[in-house]
């Protein structure tokens, strides 16, 4: 139970990350600003994008095309803001993971109800003796913990950036959603 | 601002805060939902609550292994295809259709089901060698 409750603590405790982020960068007008113009473009685009039809003419494509340059760039800015936070999280996890890798290093944090998948064993079973494979490793309890509390943590709190703005930079990845009525 | 607007404001915060308002709606039948996004957290907030309330009594009942598993799927899936589609009867294709309706804050649940789920097991467990 103590290795249970450590792991949690262990998954808070590394949010003090985020805490940092706080006072660094989203207590700032600029970033504040930056995120509310990427907030508001990426509403407007999807907007546009959802009555656009096939036949829309030159003009309204081109118009179009401006507004994913111009939200790019601001999502470009935002994340240069962001980047001082990104280098202190770093710094943080890598000495936090360092110091629980350490800590529960060989400790069975708790037993699964169920024998993962092969390919995930590597993880849930990281650093264990036995054959075991319901017995749990720090390391997936924490990126569980992560997956869930803090994500919940993150969108209970408002830093989680929308979904439009996570629809719209998912697109400079890959290819955006409309992109095929555009060819 | 107008005090339509100036209402939209005070019942839904920005990025997934949902106020007093938005959960007595998420609670009456055929409410009307204004801002997609709205209606979206509360699917993403009802499904976290879901998957906690399923983790700790998984972890108290005997439901182990993938069956266990693949049960909470259907549940967490279903009552909330229910919810939207039956007792809220919005338009689905409003959404993006019912996949995107279902997949709203899904691994997070999921995850988060797993957690409860293991601490559910190790506090009934430690309940029960208490008692012995």
């Amino acid at each position: 139970m103590q290795s249970l409750l450590d792991t949690v603590a262990a998954e808070i405790s590394s949010d003090s990350g985020k805490g940092i982020t706080w006072v660094l960068v989203y207590r700032t007008e600029k970033y504040k600003r930056l995120k509310a113009e990427v907030e508001k473009q990426s509403k407007k685009l999807e907007k546009k994008k959802e009555t656009i039809t096939e036949s829309a003419g030159r003009q309204q494509k081109k118009k179009i095309e401006r507004q994913e340059e111009k939200l790019k760039n601001n999502n470009r800015d935002l994340s240069m803001v962001r980047m001082k936070s990104m280098f202190a999280i770093g710094f943080c996890f890598t000495a936090l993971m360092g110091m629980f890798n350490s800590i529960f290093d060989g400790r069975v944090v708790a037993k699964l109800p169920f024998v993962p998948l092969s390919y995930i064993q590597g993880l849930s079973h990281r650093n264990l003796l036995g054959e075991d494979y319901t017995d749990c490793s720090f390391i997936f309890l924490y990126i569980l913990c992560t997956m869930s509390i803090r994500q919940n943590i993150q969108k209970m709190l408002g830093l989680a950036p929308s979904r439009a703005a996570t629809k719209q930079a998912g697109g400079f990845l890959g290819p955006p959603p409309q992109a095929a009525k555009f060819s | 601002m107008t005090s339509i607007s100036k209402r939209k404001e005070e019942s839904h915060l920005v990025n997934g805060g949902v106020k007093q308002s938005t959960w007595s709606k998420a609670f009456s039948s055929n409410a009307v939902w204004e801002e997609k996004d709205e209606f979206l957290d509360v699917i993403y907030w009802l499904r976290q609550i879901i998957a906690i309330i399923l983790g700790v009594i998984w972890g108290v009942a005997p439901l182990k292994g993938f069956l266990g598993i693949a049960i909470f799927c259907i549940i967490n899936a279903g009552v909330l295809y229910v919810y939207f589609s039956s007792f809220q009867q919005i338009d689905e294709e409003e959404y993006g259709g019912t996949w995107e309706l279902t997949k709203e804050g899904f691994m997070t649940s999921f995850a988060l089901f797993l957690v409860g789920l293991v601490m559910s097991i190790k506090m009934y467990k430690l309940l029960k060698y208490n008692k012995n």
